[in-house]
């Protein structure tokens, strides 16, 4: 979904235009390496085609119509680096054209929709689809599923964004200055709308396209950014996988090291919208059960963290340190993961700049 | 039934007419016209972030106004706002905001007779804050979009330091975004007119998803021979443009004054 | 005179399907050459290797001595010469308009050539009054008319005064007026010193423009020639699919036999 201006606040804006930015810049830096030429003419067009595309009324079961983004057939024909900046641009024109979306905001909606959405639906479609052959009836599912994925991830982001305005900026007497709804009404109101429709939309649109292109057209199925090549550039072939791989254990990553971190802002939002909470404060007295564990005060420390602003009422095992731990452990799964990533990309880097021979 | 297809194709015709209205209301004479693409594209920046940093609802309500006096001095007017932004703007907000009424935790300035439902004093200000900034921001970017035509806006962005690749992206997606539509449009009205009758729902399905499919190669092929055309008129990975605009006094003196207003409006409103 | 052009058993592939066969031809400096062929006979396919978009899969392109390759174009000094002498007017102008508005569109060529900005604008306004289109200066393409479009279209690359112009189907979805206005350019062009070569499969106008005739069939060239002689052979233009012979009335008198419809009448003799 686009969010419009005043629903975020400015400094929310700020941090997603700096994560937007930073997959800018690696997409066009991926782009540039492989397109030179091309590449100006082609994610433009497909900019231009995916901002038709979502003034598309799709049909979908129950005689309801949804709109899709288009960005997982981007994603599938473009890769993910093409489609991150056509997407992009689809949507700053809609917003500097059209004046449908805000500009503060711009960086939040191409974050969700063309980065997030781009990434998961590259990977959802090549993990379902696998060897399987151009024409094979595996690619479309694959790409219905991955469509679904992408919609809704993107769709939990901006819910999370969403969600998260009201715990973050609100005034002294506690009512929201932004987006006004806290997690738990936010994620479930625009999730439903997701996991319907939006989904739908998306997964049918993608798949739809790519049954027509098998039929029409095969070999757009297989421009993947390495063979799409005009006066002799070299393809990239061998890297595609890899990156792909790379790009996985990207998702797994974040969404490790995320996770923790939305439990406790949900912890926290939890506490703050409870009736019971209008009384209390926020803040509690550290585990209640006492840790046996021998575990360093740093990590029970860090256990606190998570457990802590759960009011007194939540269920049992969020209390426990056991569960304090478990996220204290996919936190530090998730730091080791995208440490290693980023450690193994430099390396790469230094290897492949070396002279040879 | 085909009624996917006309809203589509509503969707569509209502693009291009409001792309050609900017078009109209840009040549006009007026004051927002009159000043420096970059002055503008900053100037609105600058108010839309002083909209969304005020916390009163009063502040952004006065910068609601100042939108219009300057709407109404570039010859805007305020039907045509009211058609593309408020009346629009008005019904989804409110729509959002209206449970916010009840559920924003707060003192209760209403209850209901039965039931436990009331509004609180925190959700009509979160509401009210919401549905005025929401209008403020989107005024003040149709406003720049309404008074500055697109070559403008690219080649400000450009003086302003995007790189030009970016540039040239927007410019030509923009340039496209019409000729896809159109072809898009085209393509639909021939099924339309080829659909004997009511269609169930998974034809339905394929025809749209096929159309986005035919539209989807001619993309291709579009870009496959646009490259060409640039290749033969000198393309060879690096974009130029006309660099054009020279800032006069009038600029400046614009500039610093929006500058003082968005400061005005956020210390007024912290 | 050495020839300007010389190709010499030219082969292409378009997507696994063989464009051209085999094709041998040499033009001299200063010709006009109207090259006929039906719809799939290879003429686009000729131009784009001639304006070095493509390079054939076999046998040689050859310009002014030298090879057209891949290699030629790494460097800019003499990809730019290249660009500059010859330049291609493809038949749908919408590739080709690519740019913000007509004045960006002009400018694009002689930008990416590196000239100075004063050159650009002097040489821009000149292409621009010698079209004729100097009133559509600051119009976006999406409101041109066919015939502007075309119009545009040539400034764009007169603007460079290249030696040799390549022109594909320049007259085709235009109107009558359009249509002569632009035989009256390419007649001028035929009368200087100036190498044009104009594909088309529009024999009336063939006369207007060429002092040579070259009939493009099946990937390969089939005839060469003045135009008198090309034209009086029907058993060519039937066999390359020029002229058709169907069945059509005159009165009470009904019958077929080779003949062409002429853009004033209908004449044949029985």
């Amino acid at each position: 979904m686009h969010i419009p201006d005043g629903y975020l606040s400015p400094s929310t804006c700020v941090v997603m235009y700096v994560g937007a930015a930073a997959g800018w810049y690696a997409a066009l830096k991926r782009l540039k390496r492989v397109l030179i030429t091309r590449m100006v003419p082609l994610i433009s067009v497909f900019a231009a085609f995916a901002f038709v595309v979502m003034m598309f009324n799709i049909p979908l079961p129950g005689g309801t119509t949804g709109h899709a983004l288009g960005v997982t057939a981007a994603a599938i024909v473009l890769g993910p680096s093409g489609a991150v900046l056509a997407i992009s641009i689809a949507i700053a024109i809609q917003a500097l054209f059209f004046g449908d979306g805000g500009i503060l905001t711009l960086g939040a909606n191409c974050l969700n929709m063309a980065i997030v959405g781009s990434v998961v639906a590259y990977a959802g479609y090549r993990a379902v689809a696998g060897t399987a052959a151009p024409t094979s009836r595996r690619r479309v599912i694959a790409a219905g599923v991955a469509g679904y994925l992408a919609a809704n991830a993107s769709g939990l982001a901006s819910a999370v964004e969403l969600g998260i305005q009201p715990l973050l900026f609100h005034n002294a007497q506690g009512a929201p200055l932004y987006a006004p709804y806290p997690l738990r009404i936010a994620i479930p109101a625009i999730m439903i709308g997701h996991l319907t429709f939006a989904g739908l939309a998306e997964a049918v649109l993608s798949a739809g396209i790519v049954a027509y292109l098998q039929a029409s057209d095969p070999g757009l199925l297989e421009v993947a950014l390495g063979s799409v090549s005009a006066e002799g550039e070299k393809t990239a072939g061998g890297g595609q996988r890899w990156n792909l791989l790379r790009r996985l254990w990207l998702v797994v990553a974040m969404l490790t090291l995320l996770a923790p971190l939305g439990i406790l802002a949900a912890g926290t939002a939890w506490g703050e919208w409870s009736r019971t909470e209008l009384t209390q404060h926020a803040s509690h007295p550290a585990i209640g059960g006492g840790s046996s564990m021998s575990a360093s005060a740093g990590l029970q420390k860090l256990t606190e963290l998570w457990t802590a602003p759960f009011p007194g009422y939540a269920p049992k095992f969020v209390k426990s340190p056991s569960f304090g731990y478990v996220l204290s452990a996919m936190f530090g799964v998730g730091l080791l993961l995208g440490g290693s990533l980023v450690l193994q990309s430099w390396l790469d880097r230094r290897r492949s700049t070396r002279p040879l021979g | 039934m085909s009624g996917f297809l006309e809203a589509t194709a509503l969707n569509l015709t209502r693009a291009i007419g409001r792309a050609l209205t900017s078009e109209e209301i840009a040549r006009r004479r007026g004051l927002l016209q009159a000043l420096d693409p970059r002055v503008r594209l900053l100037g609105v920046l600058a108010l839309v972030i002083a909209v969304t940093l005020s916390r009163k609802p009063m502040v952004v309500a006065t910068l609601l106004t100042l939108a219009i006096v300057l709407a109404l001095l570039s010859r805007v007017s305020l039907a045509t706002l009211a058609k593309r932004v408020w009346l629009v703007v008005f019904f989804f907000t409110a729509t959002i905001a209206l449970p916010a009424l009840f559920v924003t935790p707060g003192r209760a300035v209403w209850r209901a007779p039965v039931g436990a439902v009331q509004i609180t004093g925190a959700g009509l200000y979160t509401a009210a804050l919401l549905v005025l900034r929401v209008e403020t921001a989107v005024t003040f970017t149709t406003l720049l979009v309404l008074c500055t035509p697109w070559s403008h806006v690219l080649k400000a962005l450009r003086s302003l330091g995007l790189p030009q690749e970016l540039i040239a992206m927007l410019a030509m997606t923009h340039r496209y975004v019409f000729l896809l539509t159109e072809t898009a449009g085209q393509m639909l009205e021939s099924r339309r007119s080829r659909t004997v009758g009511a269609l169930r729902g998974a034809l339905q399905r394929q025809m749209v998803t096929r159309s986005a499919g035919v539209l989807m190669s001619k993309s291709f092929i579009l870009s496959e021979e646009v490259y060409q055309a640039m290749l033969s008129r000198g393309f060879a990975g690096d974009v130029r443009l006309l660099p054009d605009f020279q800032m006069r006094r009038g600029d400046y003196a614009a500039l610093a004054g929006v500058i003082v207003v968005g400061v005005a409006a956020v210390w007024w409103g912290r | 005179m050495s020839p300007i052009f010389e190709l010499r058993d030219v082969c292409f592939d378009y997507e696994h399907t063989p464009a051209l066969r085999g094709l041998s031809l040499q033009v001299e400096p200063g010709e006009s050459i109207a090259l006929l062929g039906a719809n799939g006979s290879g003429k686009s396919t000729l131009l784009r290797l001639l304006d070095a978009l493509c390079f054939p899969s076999r046998g040689t392109v050859t310009f002014d001595g030298e090879v057209l390759g891949p290699r030629l174009f790494q460097r800019n000094g003499p990809s730019h010469a290249f660009r500059r002498r010859v330049g291609l007017v493809f038949q749908n102008p919408d590739v080709q308009l690519f740019n913000p508005t007509v004045l960006d569109e002009v400018a694009f060529g002689p930008l990416q050539l590196e000239w100075t900005r004063e050159q650009v604008l002097g040489k821009v306004e000149e292409a621009l009054e010698l079209m004729r289109i100097a009133y559509l200066r600051d119009r976006p393409p999406y409101r041109l008319s066919g015939g502007e479009k075309k119009r545009v279209a040539l400034a764009s690359i007169v603007v460079l005064d290249p030696e040799v112009l390549l022109l594909d189907e320049p007259t085709s979805m235009l109107d009558p007026r359009s249509q002569s206005e632009i035989i009256d350019l390419i007649h001028q062009w035929k009368d200087s010193s100036k190498t044009v070569i104009t594909a088309t499969h529009q024999l009336e106008m063939v006369e207007d423009i060429a002092t040579r005739v070259v009939v493009l069939e099946e990937g390969r060239v089939a005839a060469s020639g003045v135009p008198a002689q090309i034209l009086s052979d029907q058993d060519l233009l039937l066999r390359a699919n020029l002229v058709h012979a169907h069945r059509h009335s005159h009165g009470a008198l009904s019958h077929s036999h080779p003949h062409r419809h002429s853009h004033t009448s209908h004449e044949h003799e029985h």
